[in-house]
C-alpha cells in the first residue's frame, strides 16, 4: 500500500464494509430504510469527525434516529461537526457515548439541554462557531470523515435534488467527498430522473429512502397580526433616519419583528418617502413572507437565499427575476454562498438582540440557554477584507473619522441593533453585564458567546431614538449614546442628562422628532399587509402558510 | 400628521379597538358612553396580582344611534387582557342590559371580542355572565332585539360563547371565533390528538366565523370591515326572531337534528359536506363574496339554533 493513500484505502473499506450490510437489498447506492442501522456500523469508525446534517431549517432526521440506534461498543467517540444541533437526537448520542465531541454554530431549540450537558461534562465542546468559521474549518482541520445529508430526491446512481432548501449540503459533500470521506443521503424519494443535479452522483456513496420526508422549520415567517405600534415607530425611523439617509440598497435582515415590519412598511412609508429604488433593492435574505409586499410593488430586484421557507416554494418558483431558481424552476438557496454575500457584499446588516452592554456587545445567551449563532455574526460585522466602494459604505467610513489621504480610507459596514428597550416579559434589553459571560465562566468556554462585538456595530435604533456610535469618539461617548437611547431600564435612566442632549445637538442621538417622525402615527394601518391572510391574497394565491399561521 | 392610508370605510373590524368599533358602527357624533374612563372604574381585584388596570376595565358601554334609530351599545376591548369579564367589565354589560329594559332602543348592540372569565376575578366574572344571560332574556322578553357582533381577536369564548348564544341574532367574520372551550383548554384536558391547537386551520374550521355560518350558529356573515358590520347589524335588527315558547321549542327540535345528523363528524369538513358544499376542503380560503354565494345555495344555513 502507497503511504500517501492511507485515507483512500480507508474509505475503500469504509465503503466495502457498507455494501457487504446491505448485499442484495441494495439497488445501486439505494439502501432500504431498515439498513440504516447495519450501514452506519459499518462505515463509522470510533473517533469519526461526522457532520450529521442538521442546518437550522432542514434535518436528516432519518439517518439521526439511525445514528442513535448505533451500538454504542461499536460506533463511539464520535466527533460531530456540524452547523445546527436542533434535534433531540443530536444530543442523545452524547448521552449514550456514541459521540464525544461537538463543534457547532446553532442550537435554537435544544439550547437549554445543551448547556446542562456542557455543564454536566457530557459534551467536549470544541467551539461554537459562525457559519462561515465552522465552514471554512472542514476544509482545514475539521473535514468530516462521514457526511449524513438529507435531499429531496435522488435517482439510483445517487444524483441528488436538494429542492429549495439546498442551504449547507454543498459545502458538507464538498469537504466530506473530496477528502477521502463517505457521503450518506436520506431522501424523501427515489426517482428515474431528479428535477435537477444539486449534487452530482459520484459524490454520494449511499443513498437511503426516508421512512418519512425530512421536517423543515418555519424559521422566518413573522405574523403581520403581531405586530406592534412601537415595533412600526422603531421600523420608521430606521427607514428614514438610516436606510434613506446612508442611501441602503444591498443589505440582510434579520428574523425580528422589527426587520419585518420595515419590510411591511417599504410600499407603504417608504413609498411616501419616495424611496422605490433608492433603498433595499438587492438582499441576502431567506424568502421571508413579509418581503412579498414589496417584491409585488416592484421594490426589490434581487433576492439570494440561504435556505428556503415553509409555503413560499411556488411563489418563488413563479418570480424567477427576483430569485435564484433552478433549470426546474425551483429555488437554489445556499447557506456558504449567501453568508458570504451577506458579509462582502451587503453594505448592511440589521437584526434584533436580546441584551446589548454598555459597549455595544450583544448576545442572545440568557443564563441557561446556549442557542449559538445564527448567520448574524458574520454580517453584523465590518469585513476587513472588503476592497469595492459604495456610497453607502464610504459615508459610513468617513462618519467613523477616517483621517489622512481619501485614496486610502476605508469605509464601514452598517451593522444596525434594531431594539425596544424591554424585550418580552419586560425585560431590560439594556445591561450592564451580558449574561454571556457568566454562562460562559460557569461552563468554561474561553470565549463568551457574544453574537455581535461592539466595535462592529454602527446604530441602535430604540423607541427612544437612533444612536449612531460610529461619530461617537471615545468609550465614554459610545457608553452615554447608548445610555441615551436605552429608555427606562436601569441603563436608560442611568444617563448624564447634559452629555446626552450634547450628543443630541450633534446628531449622535436622534430622536422621533428630529426625524420629522410623529409618534402617533406609527399605525398598523401602515402595514402594507396586517396578517398572513393579506400575505397570501398579495401573493395572488402562490404564498401557502403552514398550517399554524393561519386564522381562517 | 401624515395621511392614514386606511380608508374609513373598509377599516378592519379585527384590527379596530373597541372605541374604534363604536366609532364607525354608529351614526357620526351621536354616541354617549355611560361609566366611561374619566370615571376610573376600575377592578379592584388586578392590584392584588400585580396586574396593571385600564380606566374602562375593557368594557365600553353606552347610547348612540344607528341609522336614526336609538341603540345601546356594549364593546370589550380583547386587547386589555384579552376581553376577559371581570367585576366592573361584566357589572357595566348587566347595567346596560337593565337599562334596555326602561328605555326599550330599537336594538342592544353587543360587540364581543373577550376569552372569557378573568381568572383573577373569577367568581365575580362568572356571576356577571349568568346575570347578564339572565338580563338578555328580559331585554328579549320586552320586544328588543340582541344582536351580537364577533370577529375581534380574541373572538366569543368561554362564558362570552354562553351569552353569544342567548342573543337574538349574531354576525360573524371570517376571523371571529364562537366556542366555549378555547383550544389550548381542550388540548390540555384531552390532549393534542384529540385538538391540536397549534393547527390553526383546524382550530378555525372548528370554531371560526365560516364554520358557525354554515352550521347556522350565526345568522350573518361579515366581511372584516366596520362597514360590513354595520350592514350585517341593520339587517339582523330587522329579522330577529320573537322570544317565545313557539321559538324556544323550535330551536330545542334544530339542535336535535343536529346532533342527529352531524353527531358522528370527526371533522368540520365532514359537516359542510352532509350539509351539501361540494368542495369542503376549499372553504376557507373562498372569499366573502363567493362564501355568500355558496351559503344562498345551501339554503337551510338560517335557523335560529346555536
Amino acid at each position: 500500500m502507497n503511504e500517501w493513500r492511507r485515507e483512500r484505502a480507508a474509505r475503500e473499506a469504509r465503503i466495502e464494509a457498507g455494501r457487504a450490510q446491505v448485499e442484495g437489498k441494495a439497488e445501486g447506492k439505494v439502501v432500504p430504510a431498515d439498513r440504516v442501522v447495519a450501514l452506519l456500523e459499518a462505515i463509522l469508525r470510533p473517533g469519526d469527525r461526522v457532520c450529521l446534517e442538521g442546518d437550522n431549517q432542514k434535518q436528516a432526521d432519518c439517518l439521526a434516529r439511525g445514528l442513535v440506534q448505533c451500538d454504542p461498543a461499536r460506533v463511539h467517540d464520535l466527533h460531530m461537526v456540524q452547523s445546527g444541533v436542533v434535534l433531540p437526537e443530536h444530543l442523545d448520542v452524547f448521552e449514550t457515548g456514541i459521540a464525544r465531541r461537538l463543534d457547532y454554530s446553532y442550537s435554537g431549540p435544544q439550547g437549554a439541554r445543551i448547556a446542562r450537558m456542557l455543564y454536566g461534562g457530557q459534551i467536549e465542546l470544541g467551539a461554537v462557531h459562525t457559519y462561515l468559521e465552522l465552514f471554512a474549518r472542514y476544509f482545514v482541520d475539521l473535514t468530516p470523515n462521514v457526511a449524513l445529508i438529507a435531499g429531496v430526491s435522488a435517482d439510483r446512481d445517487g444524483n441528488l435534488y436538494t429542492g429549495p432548501n439546498t442551504e449547507d449540503t454543498p459545502t458538507v459533500v464538498e469537504a466530506t467527498a473530496f477528502k477521502n470521506g463517505v457521503v450518506v443521503a436520506q431522501v424523501n424519494e427515489i426517482v428515474d430522473r431528479v428535477p435537477r443535479v444539486d449534487i452530482p452522483g459520484d459524490r454520494i456513496d449511499f443513498v437511503v429512502e426516508a421512512d418519512k420526508p425530512f421536517y423543515v422549520e418555519p424559521l422566518f415567517t413573522r405574523d403581520p397580526a403581531a405586530m406592534t405600534e412601537t415595533q412600526i415607530l422603531i421600523a420608521m425611523m430606521a427607514i428614514k433616519g438610516i436606510y434613506a439617509e446612508y442611501g441602503v440598497r444591498r443589505l440582510n435582515h434579520g428574523i425580528g419583528f422589527g426587520t419585518a415590519a420595515i419590510e411591511l412598511l417599504l410600499p407603504t412609508y417608504g413609498e411616501r418617502l419616495g424611496l422605490k429604488g433608492e433603498i433595499a433593492t438587492h438582499w441576502a435574505l431567506n424568502p421571508h413572507p413579509t418581503l412579498i409586499p414589496a417584491i409585488e410593488s416592484g421594490w426589490v430586484r434581487q433576492v439570494h437565499c440561504f435556505g428556503s421557507e415553509v409555503g413560499m416554494d411556488r411563489y418563488i418558483r413563479e418570480r424567477p427575476d427576483i430569485f435564484f431558481t433552478g433549470a426546474d424552476g425551483s429555488l437554489r438557496s445556499n447557506r456558504a454562498f449567501c453568508q458570504t454575500a451577506g458579509l462582502y457584499a451587503c453594505d448592511m446588516f440589521i437584526g434584533a438582540t436580546l441584551q446589548i452592554d454598555l459597549a455595544g456587545h450583544s448576545s442572545t445567551v440568557t443564563q441557561s440557554r446556549v442557542a449559538g449563532f445564527g448567520g448574524a455574526p458574520n454580517m453584523g460585522s465590518d469585513p476587513h477584507g472588503r476592497r469595492h466602494p459604495s456610497d453607502t459604505w464610504m459615508k459610513a467610513g468617513r462618519e467613523a473619522g477616517g483621517v489622512g489621504d481619501p485614496s486610502l480610507m476605508r469605509g464601514r459596514k452598517l451593522v444596525v441593533q434594531l431594539v425596544e428597550t424591554f424585550g418580552d416579559g419586560l425585560v431590560p434589553t439594556f445591561v450592564e453585564r451580558l449574561d454571556a459571560m457568566e454562562l460562559a465562566r460557569k461552563i468554561g468556554l474561553e470565549l463568551a458567546p457574544v453574537m455581535i462585538y461592539g466595535d462592529d456595530v454602527t446604530h441602535i435604533v430604540t423607541e427612544e431614538g437612533i444612536a449612531n456610535l460610529l461619530l461617537c469618539r471615545d468609550a465614554d461617548e459610545r457608553e452615554q449614546a447608548i445610555r441615551g437611547v436605552a429608555g427606562y431600564t436601569e441603563i436608560g435612566r442611568g444617563r448624564d442628562r447634559a452629555k446626552v442632549e450634547e450628543l443630541r445637538g450633534r446628531g449622535i442621538i436622534r430622536r422621533p422628532e428630529d426625524l420629522g417622525i410623529e409618534p402617533l402615527d406609527a399605525d398598523r394601518s401602515l402595514l402594507a399587509a396586517r396578517s398572513i391572510k393579506d400575505l397570501v391574497h398579495w401573493s395572488g394565491g402562490l404564498y401557502e402558510p403552514p398550517a399554524k399561521f393561519r386564522n381562517w | 400628521m401624515i395621511d392614514r392610508l386606511a380608508d374609513p370605510t373598509s377599516a378592519s373590524w379585527y384590527e379596530a379597538s373597541a372605541r374604534a368599533r363604536i366609532d364607525g358602527l354608529l351614526d357620526a357624533g351621536g354616541f354617549r358612553e355611560f361609566v366611561g374612563p374619566e370615571q376610573r372604574r376600575m377592578s379592584p381585584h388586578l392590584p392584588l396580582f400585580d396586574l396593571p388596570r385600564a380606566f374602562d376595565d375593557g368594557m365600553v358601554v353606552g347610547e348612540g344611534i344607528l341609522d336614526g334609530r336609538p341603540v345601546l351599545v356594549a364593546a370589550q376591548e380583547g386587547r386589555f387582557m384579552g376581553g376577559a369579564f371581570g367585576e366592573v367589565h361584566g357589572a357595566k354589560l348587566v347595567g346596560l342590559l337593565r337599562a334596555a329594559r326602561q328605555r326599550k332602543p330599537a336594538a342592544v348592540l353587543i360587540l364581543f371580542d373577550t376569552g372569557g372569565v378573568r381568572l383573577q376575578e373569577a367568581n365575580a366574572g362568572e356571576t356577571a355572565i349568568a346575570e347578564v344571560m339572565r338580563a338578555i332574556a328580559e331585554v328579549r322578553a320586552l320586544g328588543v332585539p340582541v344582536i351580537g357582533l364577533i370577529g375581534g381577536r380574541a373572538g366569543a369564548y368561554g362564558g362570552g360563547g354562553l351569552i353569544a348564544g342567548t342573543c337574538s341574532r349574531l354576525a360573524v367574520s371570517e376571523s371571529g371565533r364562537i366556542s366555549v372551550s378555547g383550544p389550548e383548554v381542550i388540548e390540555t384536558n384531552r390532549g393534542a390528538e384529540e385538538f391540536d391547537s397549534r393547527d390553526r386551520a383546524l382550530v378555525w374550521r372548528t370554531m371560526g366565523g365560516k364554520h358557525r355560518r354554515l352550521t347556522g350558529g350565526a345568522d350573518a356573515f361579515a366581511d372584516d370591515t366596520v362597514a360590513a358590520f354595520r350592514a350585517a347589524a341593520l339587517n339582523l335588527i330587522g329579522r330577529a326572531p320573537a322570544f317565545d315558547l313557539a321559538t324556544l321549542e323550535a330551536e330545542q327540535a334544530r339542535l336535535e337534528q343536529r346532533l342527529a345528523r352531524f353527531g358522528d363528524c370527526r371533522e368540520a369538513t365532514e359537516i359542510w359536506s352532509r350539509l351539501g358544499v361540494n368542495d369542503p376542503a376549499a372553504v376557507p380560503a373562498t372569499t366573502a363574496s363567493a362564501f355568500d354565494a355558496l351559503l344562498s345555495g345551501l339554503g337551510e344555513t338560517t335557523h335560529d339554533a346555536r
